[in-house]
């Protein structure tokens, strides 16, 4: 499939090109300046131009994420809308379909005329059939766009302002969002109109801004309480060039967000967007921390004590060696009280490879604790002196313990079934 | 067209030394080639009991720095996911181009063959197996002899189980029992005489173990390393006969090149194959082949361009666990690891099964606990206190009991397919029962639950494929190995083999090979005298 990228280069079109190249998609980037960039081609498109735009033969979708980004450049308000027009046009002629990235604030009367112009163009793509994408807050990856001024502002400032009101966002990890975006290009079945990609439940500004203390930059922050009523005399007071000076438009524009319901078009999409906490994480995800609790676990239940943090490494390493790095996906419950994966342990699964994953696992934990110098002692006696006692002794309570788990077992299967339901194996 | 060797030997494992002996003993021109694999990962050197309370580092060579015990968690055999042993088995199917289907394929493209990482169990063919060989058995006695001289073998003469593995001049002491089989034993010779009649025979094993010292391998000193390769070079492998082959300055060795196609050109053979990335070929008057019953078919029937399926023969296996109440507690001390008892045991049909019981202690704990019908958390807990008082078994049923046929696709690849013939289970069932038995009237429980049948071609013990006959049809080999259709290539592999009973055949087929390489060193030099 041929994607033809406005933006390309940009927070987002960064990634989704970056995306696109990796599902080998045949990927056009167009910009003012010409990009060269591996495995894909160049187009010029300059927003500000009037030339005529000739798309490349076989497009088959155009991707419009451009926008005009310099503070303070010529380009007025109307100057975005008819560039959108002439690529409307010219993805029309091409036979092509058009999937324009709108935003959270557009709307006919937004207070921000960045959301008045992506209403307009929002208005000219569905009057074509085409597609529109509202994101969320978008934030990961690269310090960019509001998020890496956000991320930079938090580093900067020891004290925060909590604003009160506080605003709610709905995040979107820039990934998922570019997963997503490919998904709307690729289903030729999707119908025109307005999807919005979010995370579906609202998370408080403030919170957010904590999360990324605290996941991001590892550090503490102190929120100060700001009334909102304050910040708005503030802004009134300071003026135009001010405003403009500071992005201040842009953060009032946070406090006008209308709440997105998203889970219609998530699950239409067949998106899971993670969670900001994974987001927000510097590898942009935190299996690793996911596989160190995980392995933690599997190894406490088999050695019946901590295991050393070598062995976990040891684990994590296999891990991400054989079965690419994912977690398990254990439910919480059985990662903080390890004694209860008895009951999963030579149990049988609702999901024949889900059931071959844990088995794999349970295996892996089992060799490694065992080629140990705790796991000598554990399963070979090692350094212990046996007797026929001791060895009757440990035989009966093992029959017992394991009699005990298999009784609970019969017990809680019904809500061990519920729990393991949402497992899949990998995460 | 003149030939750059007089004789080409592919496979360098005991099948491949044993003919090469008598050829560059005659001087004649040998090359003997091979896959060439050597060990990367070095075994342990001090005991398994020790290193295992003191060695940080074990997990590297008990499960692999690239966890290789792991990958090949699903495989057949606990030797398959040593790391150490790794090169013995990589890249045998994908180099050869064989395929199983429903079949177990394992071969070896080492230095030395599947000889590095095998149980060392030797046995002589009965006077009445030897009878239905096309040759004099007189000529197999010799051979066994001077194998057997040459290979260093240890057991005993004179128990229940010597007329079984043959008489053998040269025996070395057996290799000293745990205190298990040493109970086993002696509980055993005060019932033998009911025993024998319900057709259980025990005895001390027959191994391809030294138990003192030769001038380049050192006696085994019961470190339990067995599974995991012997540092001190105890346990016999093709590989230490080739210094002695390599003194001889007309025997040259060319490793890592894999022969695919055999062509006769005028009156030499022209062998070929991959060097690396090269493709090479090497011309020699005879051709003998030891690589292994399965790459060794598939080049004869290259060769012969015949595409039937022909039948080969594999025994069925199985293995079980068998506790001694009466040592529970016993104190885990450091010991062999291979066969230790060995048994024969009368089924119905005239079907004689052959086993060996083991030390449990050098196999890794988590081998069993995968198969206990118990969480592992308690599992683990109940092997600590009943492994130490318990004997792994394994069992095998003649050849001629699985179903196996290989055949050459279009694309020159060997297909192997395979299933145990009906009468498998019940006689599988029939031992259980009959070991269980004979073992508890002496002291041991085969436990339930634990005997388990292998899968079709399990046992690595294939053989049969190009059979020698004394008047041979296409598709069998002459009584010196020769196959028919094809002059002056020879086979010397289990492949020629026209039966394979249950007792074990290495020593048979080095036997075998020693006595073609001869006929052929006699063969040459007779014709050019």
């Amino acid at each position: 499939m041929r994607i033809v990228i406005t933006g390309a280069t940009g927070y987002i079109g960064n990634r989704l090109t970056s995306l696109a190249i990796e599902r080998g998609l045949d990927v056009v980037m167009a910009s003012r300046q010409h990009m060269a960039r591996s495995r894909t081609s160049w187009l010029h498109f300059d927003l500000a131009s009037s030339e005529v735009i000739n798309l490349p033969a076989g497009t088959d979708v155009v991707v419009h994420l451009a926008a005009n980004t310099t503070v303070g450049n010529a380009l007025d308000e109307y100057g975005e809308v008819v560039a959108a027009q002439r690529l409307i046009k010219a993805t029309e002629k091409a036979g092509a379909e058009f999937l324009f990235v709108s935003s959270q604030t557009a709307r006919v009367d937004a207070p921000t005329a960045y959301g008045r112009i992506k209403w307009r163009i929002e208005q000219d793509v569905l009057a074509v059939g085409g597609c529109v994408v509202r994101p969320g807050l978008v934030y990961g990856g690269e310090l960019r766009g509001l998020y890496g001024t956000l991320v930079k502002l938090v580093q900067k400032m020891p004290l925060l302002p909590a604003f009160l009101p506080a605003p709610k966002v709905q995040p979107i990890h820039v990934d998922d969002l570019a997963e997503g975006l490919l998904r709307v290009a690729e289903r030729s079945d999707l119908k025109s109109g307005v999807y919005y990609l979010a995370s579906p439940v609202p998370i408080s500004f403030t919170g957010f801004l904590a999360e990324i203390a605290k996941t991001r930059l590892r550090c503490r922050r102190v929120f100060v309480p700001v009334p909102v009523v304050f910040i708005n005399l503030v802004v009134a007071l300071l003026g135009e060039a001010w405003r403009t000076r500071f992005g201040l438009d842009r953060l009032r524009s946070l406090f006008d967000l209308p709440v997105m319901t998203t889970r219609a078009d998530l699950g239409q999409l067949g998106l899971s967007p993670r969670s900001l906490m994974a987001g927000l994480h510097p590898a942009g995800d935190d299996r690793r921390r996911r596989l160190l609790r995980e392995g933690k676990a599997l190894l406490a239940y088999v050695l019946k004590e901590q295991p050393s943090n070598s062995l976990l490494r040891i684990y994590v390493r296999a891990v991400e060696g054989s079965r690419g790095g994912r977690a398990f996906g254990f439910p919480g419950i059985f990662l903080s009280y390890p004694t209860l994966l008895s009951l999963l342990d030579k149990g049988s699964w609702p999901e024949a490879t889900v059931g071959r994953e844990f088995v794999w696992r349970m295996d892996a934990a089992t060799m490694l604790a065992e080629t140990t110098l705790t796991g000598a002692g554990r399963f070979l006696g090692s350094g212990q002196r046996q007797e026929p006692l001791t060895s009757i002794l440990l035989i009966t309570n093992a029959l017992a313990g394991e009699a005990f788990w298999r009784l609970v077992r019969v017990f809680v299967s019904p809500m061990l079934r519920y729990s393991l339901a949402g497992t899949k194996g990998v995460s | 067209m003149t030939a750059d060797f007089d004789v080409i030997v592919i496979g360098s494992g005991p099948a491949g030394v044993s003919a090469a002996f008598p050829l560059v003993e005659a001087g004649l021109r040998v090359l003997m080639v091979d896959g060439g694999k050597l060990a990367v990962v070095r075994p342990p050197t001090e005991g398994f009991l020790s290193a295992r309370a003191q060695d940080v580092e074990q997990w590297k060579w008990m499960v692999g720095k690239d966890f290789h015990a792991l990958t090949k968690r699903d495989a057949v055999s606990p030797k398959l996911r040593v790391p150490s042993q790794s090169y013995v088995f990589d890249d045998f199917a994908r180099g050869n181009r064989i395929n199983g289907e429903g079949f177990i394929t394992i071969g070896s493209l080492a230095k030395g063959g599947l000889s590095n990482a095998w149980g060392c169990g030797v046995a002589q063919l009965s006077s009445n197996e030897l009878a239905e060989l096309p040759f004099s058995a007189s000529e197999m006695r010799a051979s066994y002899a001077r194998v057997s001289q040459r290979i260093g073998i240890s057991g005993l003469n004179d128990d229940d189980m010597a007329d079984y593995f043959g008489s053998d001049e040269f025996l070395q002491a057996p290799i000293p029992m745990d205190e298990l089989h040493t109970r086993l034993l002696h509980l055993y010779e005060k019932r033998r005489v009911k025993l024998h009649a319900h057709g259980f025979k025990l005895g001390r094993s027959r191994l391809a173990v030294l138990s003192a010292d030769t001038s380049d391998r050192r006696a085994c000193n019961l470190s339990g390393n067995c599974l995991y390769g012997c540092s001190r070079g105890a346990l016999y492998s093709a590989v230490h006969d080739l210094p002695f082959l390599r003194k001889h300055a007309n025997f040259t060795e060319l490793s890592g090149f894999l022969v695919d196609s055999l062509k006769r050109d005028d009156d030499v053979w022209m062998v070929t194959g991959n060097a690396d990335v090269e493709r090479r070929c090497f011309r020699a008057g005879k051709v003998v082949l030891a690589a292994g019953t399965l790459a060794t078919t598939r080049l004869v029937l290259n060769a012969l361009n015949h595409r039937q399926s022909i039948p080969m023969l594999s025994s069925p296996t199985a293995a079980f666990l068998l506790w001694l109440p009466g040592l529970l507690g016993a104190q885990r001390s450091p010991g062999f690891g291979l066969g230790q008892l060995s048994f024969t045991l009368s089924l119905p049909d005239r079907t004689s099964a052959f086993g060996s019981t083991f030390s449990t202690t050098g196999i890794p704990v988590s081998e069993f606990a995968r198969h206990i019908p118990m969480s592992r958390r308690y599992g683990v807990d109940l092997l600590k206190g009943l492994l130490s008082s318990c004997v792994v078994g394994n069992l095998f049923l003649p050849g001629q009991l699985t179903k196996a046929r290989v055949s050459l696709k279009g694309d020159g690849s060997l297909m192997v397919s395979g299933t145990y013939s009906d009468s498998v289970a019940p006689l599988m069932t029939e031992a259980r029962k009959k070991l269980s038995k004979a073992y508890w009237s002496i002291g041991a429980l085969l436990l339930p639950g634990s005997y388990t049948v292998g899968l079709p071609g399990g046992d690595i013990h294939y053989a049969g494929t190009l059979p020698m006959r004394a008047k041979p049809v296409l598709g069998e080999t002459s009584s010196l190995g020769e196959v028919k259709g094809i002059d002056g290539v020879y086979v010397v592999d289990g492949a020629c083999l026209p039966a394979l009973p249950a007792k074990s055949h290495t020593l048979t087929i080095m036997a075998n090979a020693d006595r073609i390489g001869r006929a052929i060193a006699i063969n040459i030099r007779g014709s050019c005298s």
